[in-house]
């Protein structure tokens, strides 16, 4: 009895044995010659001379490698350098300097030229700018570009500006916080994003009076008031060259850095890194500006995006066209729940 | 001071995974990262096939250590690089600007969650005190310490890897070369790893420029 299952046991091993060594070999033979074509035009004519298959392989082709890879599978990369070459150069030091310059130069407008203040007194009467709803997008918008700015400010300069202040140490704390922040706020950046832009698209595509507002430069270095609509043509230009362009780029090149193992190669990172960081260094750099403009820059801006309100005043200075057609669709504030007069603005 | 590099030599290499393994047990590396991995070429094509033992090659000019935005790598007095594991903050950074795909995570998950980057350490340990358990259970084992060499190229059946002075290295492997008549005299990975023109700077911690 025993015997029989013995000899069964071996003649199945057997045939186990044949099964394996024949598969392979009738693959093999395909696979090998599919990549012999391809080698004898990849080089490899000159005995000993390897140069050229090293290179295919550096591309990742007819290699194969028994334990984890890169994604590219390229045995070395060079694009690697290239990515370093453009964020330790450019992005750092030219956006580096950019910000300063800006920065730099929005407290000597500040010197020079001053707020810009009312000429009117105001009169008392209050027109709804922003209803709470708009408030709601725009703070949350600026809430997180603020972390996020700063946190990926860190990341980018910490190691030339904090470390020699406050050491390794406490910098890795510092920077990790940093990190973890700026990964976490990202996608609500990029989805309060796309609600503000869906919001406030309609009042900023061009009317006719923008082209005043560029012939004199917004007036602010004459202080001269060019009148305009809801919003003028300097916070158009923000908004579609800063928060629609710049924002989304920064956004969207943001989720493929924040969510890896999604099929993307280094080189795909490094793209994406290099978009993200050099749009976000020219995004910051224009929000300075609008930043500036919204609280020592200017009296009475911070108003319509903290209470919603603007002075009636400050309304026919720096918007007319909006201004005239809002007092008649505004009632005063008293007057009127903040609610109801939302629809109305428009 | 020696300065040490390592080399394969693709003529020698066998695909035994050898160097691997022993990387693995003698540092009891974490589950799914390879410090070492080897790399074939034109696999099952008789005459054609080369393979390849690739790690942390501690470059001259090291792009990790450029980009780090912690500044976690440092330079022994060997030439070695070394990281600093409580330092990092997970960005991959390293992982993008190295050439030969070393640094690797324990992790890759959503919103940038790697874990703390691991590579070589041409068996040199890390910042804590020499054969310490801190550095073990980090890092693995310090070979040099003890006056060892890196045990994957001390394992290495055919001695296709060498790791150990730059001098000794490459003298040994030129008079290879001069033996069998000039084949496979590319020392593959070297140029971009030690260097030509500016890449001979050696980077230090602190970064470009
Ligand atoms: S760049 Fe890569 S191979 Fe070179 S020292 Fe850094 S981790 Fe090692
Ligand atoms: S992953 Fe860690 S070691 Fe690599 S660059 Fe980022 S902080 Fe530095």
């Amino acid at each position: 009895m025993s015997s029989r299952i013995i000899t069964w046991l071996r003649a199945a091993l057997l045939a186990c044995v044949v099964g394996l060594a024949g598969a392979p070999a009738w693959a093999a033979g395909s696979a090998e010659a599919a990549v012999a074509a391809t080698a004898a035009d990849g080089g490899l004519i000159q005995p000993g001379n390897n140069a050229e298959a090293f290179r295919s392989a550096r591309r990742g082709e007819h290699q194969s490698i028994t334990f984890a890879a890169p994604a590219d599978r390229m045995l070395i990369q060079s694009e690697g350098q290239t990515w370093r070459m453009w964020r330790n150069g450019p992005i750092t030091q030219w956006g580096g300097w950019l910000l300063a310059a800006v920065f730099v130069a929005l407290v000597l407008f500040r010197l020079i030229r001053g707020r810009i203040d009312l000429e009117g007194a105001p009169t008392g009467r209050l027109i709804e700018r922003f209803n709470r709803v708009e408030r709601t997008a725009h703070w949350t918008l600026a809430v997180t570009f603020v972390v996020l700015a700063l946190s990926g400010l860190t990341l980018l300069f910490g190691k030339h500006v904090i470390i020699p202040l406050i050491g390794y140490d406490a910098f890795s704390w510092f920077a990790r916080l940093a990190k973890n922040l700026h990964n976490l706020t990202g996608p609500l950046f990029f989805a309060s994003t796309v609600v503000f832009v869906l919001m406030f698209a309609r009042d900023n595509v061009w009317q006719a009076i923008d082209a005043l507002w560029i012939r004199k430069a917004g007036g602010l270095l004459t202080g001269e008031h060019v009148p305009s609509w809801r919003f003028n043509f300097g916070e158009k230009t923000w908004f579609w060259i800063g928060v629609v362009i710049l924002g989304l780029l920064v956004g969207a090149t943001g989720l493929i850095l924040d969510f890896p193992g999604n099929g993307q190669t280094r080189q795909d990172m490094q793209l994406a890194h290099l978009i993200h960081a050099g749009g976000a260094i020219l995004f910051i750099a224009l929000s300075l500006g609008h930043i500036y403009i919204g609280t020592v820059g200017m009296e009475g801006a911070m108003d319509g995006m903290k209470s919603g309100y603007v002075d009636e005043t400050w309304a026919r200075e720096h918007h007319e066209y909006w201004y005239r057609q809002a007092k008649d669709a505004t009632p005063a504030r008293p007057a009127a729940p903040p609610r109801a007069a939302a629809s109305a603005t428009r | 001071m020696a300065r040490m590099k390592f080399l394969c030599d693709a003529e020698r290499c066998i695909e035994c995974n050898g160097c691997v393994t022993a990387c693995k047990n003698e540092h009891e590396v974490p589950w799914g990262i390879q410090r070492r991995r080897v790399v074939t070429i034109n696999d099952g094509v008789v005459g054609k096939e080369k393979s390849l033992s690739v790690a942390c090659m501690h470059c001259t000019d090291a792009p990790c250590m450029a980009v780090c935005p912690v500044d976690v790598f440092y330079r022994t007095e060997d030439g070695v690089v070394l990281h600093d594991k409580d330092a990092c903050i997970g960005c991959g950074y390293c992982f993008y600007a190295c050439p030969f795909g070393a640094p690797q995570f324990p992790q890759e998950g959503a919103f940038g969650q790697r874990g703390k980057m691991d590579k070589c350490t041409f068996c040199a340990g890390g910042p804590e005190a020499d054969g310490s358990d801190a550095e073990l259970e980090k890092y693995g084992r310090n070979r040099l310490a003890e006056g060892k060499l890196p045990l994957c190229a001390e394992m290495c059946s055919t001695k296709a890897l060498l790791a150990g002075d730059a001098q000794t290295v490459s003298d040994i492997f030129r008079e290879r070369v001069v033996r069998r008549g000039g084949a496979g005299a590319e020392a593959i990975g070297w140029n971009t790893a030690y260097g030509s023109g500016e890449q001979k700077r050696e980077q230090t911690r602190g970064g470009d420029k």
